[in-house]
């Protein structure tokens, strides 16, 4: 059985491989192969991934299946192997990652089907989701970190697949680079908990079994450190400024990895590191507060956006901060929970988006759409149910998983943090249904031959529909009737803070309240007639130039280093180090000239020399002499 | 078998020397070549068979040669200088196969010179044969630059020249009193490396002594201040001899810092351990800072280079298992990557007759096998996991945190410091709109691909089972570890 944790992870990076190397032999027009090759590998991993889910769902919640590939590096006491391991968090994160990859898959074929590099769209495609499966499954925080990586790598690819444009392949370049910051200090984090433990294994579980003999001091910083990985990968404040940017990348890439698994990787590893986490709470709490700061930040600008992907893209950046408000209070399970419908909902929107997209031949302005709930229907009441979901209207998903984190806020007694969400759900709905009323009701544009969009296309929309629509019901809490499904299947060390039902009651009716007056909001601006923002407030302005922190980092940051670099050159190099050769050089040179002038072929001068020899000579004997 | 390392050394310099008395055609010349140099790589892999990681030295080879003084032709293997011949013996074939098109004669005599010198300078165990080895190698680079470069090349191979030899110097007058002060204690000459490691000296002398050889070594790999050489070189050189210096000749930098530095001079070494590690520290990232704004594809990759290697002496001088190990695994590792990218750069120039970054761009779209090859190589070079480069990287990383957390941040800035220029070189080269000098640019040929294929399988291989090279050497590095660290402890 635990063989199958092999397979799920090597054949997506099979098919990719297969059909990278398909694709630069240059039988590039079969699209037929691609497809099936392309969609088999989630598909078979989605397969075998319901197969561990199902064994552990019948056993009891401390199972793990560990299944050991191979040994990868062995050095003195360096000994990692590649190997798996699944317990129900990993259970729970591989059926979301290949039923949703799965379907995207499907997705991707309807859109990509008119670009001529379709092979090489899929071959990156299945990279990521080999990539991706590896840093869920891993059994040891190295292997993940090598997941990580290359969960970084295909984004970098997939962003920059429309590589004839410089601006894309920047955007590209700015997302591997602050994910790179990220990992750097994932690394420290690693290498520091290594040494500390130097002698034991290196996995989870010997990890978990030893942290109680280290220091606090410690586990502290490698907590922190941790979580500047989680910061880069999942785009949290101030390692955010790449994931709008990422929207350059075809949109099912958007739907798939910077929506629904990849950037969620760092509420993971927080969730995976649950046992480390437990042991400093007010490192937790620095997460969550920097979560609170960038759902509600995020959520700001997405209100002022034009664009339909970057609107969407600061909104799962708002949502991810929700997502780390709830692990970095200990409420591990809320996060997973909101990590899994927000899977469903968000990746809907994209694809929606996509459809939209494609729809209005690749216009993504929102104020240049309207009224197009009469042409695109299905489309329309699929984003409908995605928009109540993530605004958290109950019964939809959204609602149960976003109002278990803003319960476990308040009842930790984190309050500012907790106002905080609250706000920003009320923004949440507003900038939602802004985006929606623009897009689908609003006055309408003339439209000339608007495509019928491939049942490839649309189906997976369906689908999402309803998981959107129902998912949330896995993880009902008591205080609505529910048995909390979710959280006691899967069994994370939540530090749990209890509320009464009529203070639960209360909150969600807060949060539902808070909904509706985004809602009503967006509704009474935009349902009717819409127009673009212009930025005539200063404030306007700011929110809208996204507070000018791609400026500052530019100013900061990359000119600062290209003046040393040129400096470096010019300067140091040039004037320094050779200057010092050259003085060298121009010594000799001296010194050679002094000495043709000595050698001058003059036979008194030369008498002179051997008479200041004789005398030195003399001199020297003399003293020897003495001596003796 | 027991003259085989012999055989490994001097076949190339054989077959130019008797393809260059007879006068051959360039067809067969370059088929001799290619002859010698794949024959050379199944010795060497017969010899990898024969090898015993435990066994220490081995395949040790003496012979008389200047028996007044003592000085012998003495050669032998152990796992660190394995790791620098499998390399060389693989690269060799690959450049060969780069050469094919190339019509100059002499390119290829040198070539074949240059693979005996630096083969020889590997697996001398005699301190005068390896210096003989040491400038034989220096001789056919300045050739090839000075004679079959770009640029300025008169100058450029006077400066790597005279700056290399200002090294040499000092390290031959360090052997020569090395040779002196064991005549004078023992009352019998020997320049082996096994007898002159046994002299005790007092500390004075040996830091002065050490540093001889560090000022050669440190010239050589280039630690940053010595380096000005670099970027003029690798500017200039035609594409093999770049190749070479970039994968082998500086990596035989660090070699020395290994079988000469701590086999000589032990616990001495970590006197100027301070002043190389900071030096190193700085090299990482000034190369790196260097990098980003350079115009010039080769030179930027110089500067890369550098940063690499500063990372690797690094290693060399955290004195613990995984550093060592790492900064090991990282001279192969990066010699591939390096290779990889600047033979990338040659096809690049074959085509377009440039390697200036602003005249080029777009290749992606004419030339997807390139892009690929390309692009892998230079993420190789920052470091991609399920490459070579990424695991060396990890191990020194460690190594440099077991040693000390502040020097472990500073090491970890290798994650960043090589994608400041990787990204944005990629952005303008391969991708982007096209330009004037990449339009309808040729994609790879089979020749070309069957010299990148091995490279990328062996970095793939290299990176993704690790476990299958590091027990080569492992029992090597341990023991020396154990060694120097009880040579310290005694102090």
């Amino acid at each position: 059985m635990s063989t199958l944790l092999i397979w799920i992870v090597l054949i997506p990076f099979l098919s990719a491989a297969l059909m990278g190397l398909v694709y630069l032999t240059g039988l590039r027009s079969n699209h037929l192969f691609y497809t099936i090759t392309g969609i088999l590998a989630p598909l078979l991993s989605g397969l075998f991934s319901l197969f561990i889910g199902w064994e552990l769902l019948g056993s009891s919640a401390d199972v793990v299946l560990h299944v050991e590939a191979f040994q990868w590096i062995a050095l003195g006491d360096f000994d990692i192997a590649v190997a798996f391991m699944a317990d129900r968090l990993t259970a729970v994160m591989l059926f979301f990652i290949t039923f949703i990859g799965t379907l995207i898959h499907i997705y991707a074929a309807g859109y990509m089907s008119d670009d001529e590099a379709y092979g090489k769209f899929f071959s990156f495609f299945n990279l990521f989701m080999g990539s991706m499966l590896l840093l869920v499954l891993a059994d040891n925080p190295i292997i993940m970190f090598v997941g990580w990586e290359l969960v970084g790598l295909s984004s970098y690819l997939l962003i920059g697949f429309y590589h004839q444009d410089a601006k894309n392949i920047k955007a590209a370049n700015k997302a591997f680079m602050l994910n790179r910051v990220g990992d750097f200090g994932f690394i420290i984090a690693l290498s520091v908990l290594f040494i500390a433990l130097e002698g034991d294994a290196f996995t989870f579980e010997s990890i978990k079994a030893n942290i109680g003999f280290l220091d606090n001091s410690l586990i502290a910083l490698v907590g922190m450190l941790l979580f500047v990985g989680a910061m880069g990968k999942s785009a949290q404040i101030p390692l955010y400024v790449w994931l709008p940017d990422a929207m350059a990348g075809p949109t099912p890439v958007s739907a798939l990895i910077h929506a629904a698994t990849m950037v969620t990787a760092g509420v993971y590893m927080v969730a995976r590191f649950s046992f480390l986490y437990n042991e400093v709470p007010e490192v937790g709490e620095f997460i969550a507060l920097i979560g609170a700061f960038s759902a509600l930040f995020a959520a700001l600008i997405a209100s002022y956006q034009s664009d339909i992907k970057k609107i969407l893209a600061y909104s799962t950046m708002s949502q991810l901060g929700y997502m780390f408000i709830a692990v970095g209070l200990g409420a591990y399970s809320s996060g997973i929970f909101h990590v899994f419908t927000h899977a469903f909902f968000k990746a809907l929107l994209f694809m929606g988006a996509g459809a939209v997209i494609v729809a209005l031949h690749h216009e993504q302005n929102i104020f240049k759409m309207g009224g197009l709930r009469k042409h695109l229907g299905l489309v329309y009441v699929t984003m409908f149910i995605a928009t109540l979901a993530i605004s958290g209207i109950p019964p939809f998903s959204g609602f149960f998983s976003k109002d278990a984190i803003l319960a476990a806020a308040f009842a930790s007694g984190n309050y500012g943090i907790w106002m905080m969400a609250t706000l920003t759900a009320m923004l949440t709905a507003y900038y939602m249904f802004r985006m929606l009323f623009i897009v689908f009701f609003a006055n309408g544009h003339e439209y000339s031959n608007i495509p019928v969009l491939s049942r490839m296309m649309t189906w997976p929309l369906v689908v999402l529909a309803v998981g959107s629509a129902f998912a949330g019901l896995l993880g009902v809490n008591e205080a609505y009737g529910g048995s909390n499904g979710f959280a006691s299947f899967i069994a994370l060390p939540d530090r749990s803070h209890q509320l009464s039902h009529l203070a639960e009651y209360m909150l969600g009716f807060l949060n539902v309240l808070m909904a509706l007056i985004g809602t009503g909001l967006a509704y009474k601006m935009f349902a009717v007639s819409a127009k673009e923002p212009i930025g005539d407030t200063f404030w306007k302005s700011l929110v809208m130039h996204k507070f000018y922190i791609d400026e500052l980092y530019d100013r900061l940051i990359v000119r600062t280093l290209r003046m040393l670099s040129v400096m470096s050159d010019k300067v140091i190099d040039n004037k320094g180090v050779d200057g010092i050769l050259h003085l060298f050089v121009s010594g000799y040179k001296t010194a050679g000239l002094l000495f043709t002038r000595l050698q001058n072929g003059k036979v008194r001068y030369y008498a002179l020399y051997i008479l200041a020899g004789i005398a030195v000579m003399s001199l020297l004997m003399l003293d020897t002499m003495e001596a003796m | 078998m027991e003259a085989v390392l012999s055989y490994i050394i001097f076949l190339p310099l054989l077959s130019a020397l008797s393809l260059g008395l007879f006068r051959v055609e360039l067809r067969f010349v370059r088929i001799g070549a290619m002859l010698s140099s794949l024959l050379v790589f199944i010795l060497v892999l017969l010899v990898a068979a024969d090898f015993d990681p435990d066994g220490g030295m081995q395949f040790i080879r003496v012979l008389p040669w200047i028996e007044h003084y003592g000085i012998t032709y003495k050669l032998g293997l152990d796992g660190i200088s394995l790791v620098l011949l499998l390399l060389i013996a693989f690269l060799m074939p690959l450049l060969y196969l780069y050469m094919w098109t190339e019509e100059r004669n002499g390119y290829w005599y040198n070539m074949m010179l240059l693979q005996t010198g630096v083969t020889g300078a590997v697996l001398s165990l005699d301190l005068l044969l390896f210096y003989l080895f040491w400038e034989t190698m220096l001789l056919p680079i300045f050739i090839m630059i000075g004679r079959y470069g770009s640029g300025m090349r008169q100058f450029n191979a006077m400066k790597i020249v005279l700056m290399t030899v200002l090294g040499s110097m000092s390290m031959f007058f360090s052997i020569l009193y090395l040779g002196y002060e064991f005549f004078a204690v023992n009352g019998w000459w020997s320049f082996a490396l096994s007898d002159l490691s046994t002299l005790q000296l007092d500390p004075r002398t040996s830091i002065w002594l050490a540093g001889g050889f560090l000022l050669a070594f440190a010239i050589k790999i280039p630690l940053v201040g010595f380096h000005t050489w670099m970027a003029p070189a690798y500017g200039s050189a035609p594409t093999p001899a770049v190749v070479i210096m970039s994968a082998i000749m500086a990596k035989l930098g660090i070699y020395g810092l290994w079988r000469f530095g701590y086999g000589l001079f032990e616990s001495t070494l970590s006197y100027y351990a301070p002043v190389i590690m900071t030096l190193a520290i700085i090299g990482l990232l000034y190369y790196a800072i260097h990098a980003i704004m350079e115009p010039n594809l080769r030179r930027m990759f110089a500067y890369s280079s550098g940063s690499h290697l500063s990372m690797i002496a690094l290693g060399v001088f955290l004195t613990n298992i995984y550093a060592w190990g790492g900064s090991l695994y990282f001279i192969a590792t990066h010699a591939l990557s390096s290779a990889g990218i600047f033979l990338m750069i040659g096809l690049l120039y074959k085509r377009t007759r440039t390697d200036n970054i602003e005249d080029l761009g777009g290749i992606a779209s004419y030339a997807p096998r390139f892009t690929f090859f390309f692009v892998f190589f230079a993420l190789s070079i920052a470091g991609l996991p399920g490459t070579g480069g990424f695991v060396a990287e990890l191990l020194i990383i460690i190594g440099a945190f077991k040693e000390e957390f502040w020097i472990g941040v500073l090491t970890a800035t290798t994650m960043l410091s090589a994608m400041l220029y990787i990204f944005w070189m990629l952005q303008r080269t391969v991708f982007g709109p096209d330009t004037v000098a990449t339009e309808y640019f040729e994609d790879l040929n089979g020749r070309e691909m069957m010299m990148l294929i091995p490279i990328v399988a062996l970095l793939l291989i290299t990176g993704i089972v690790p476990s299958f090279f590091i027990p080569l050497f492992e029992p090597q590095i341990a023991a020396m570890l154990t060694d120097l660290l009880q040579s310290i402890g005694g102090l």
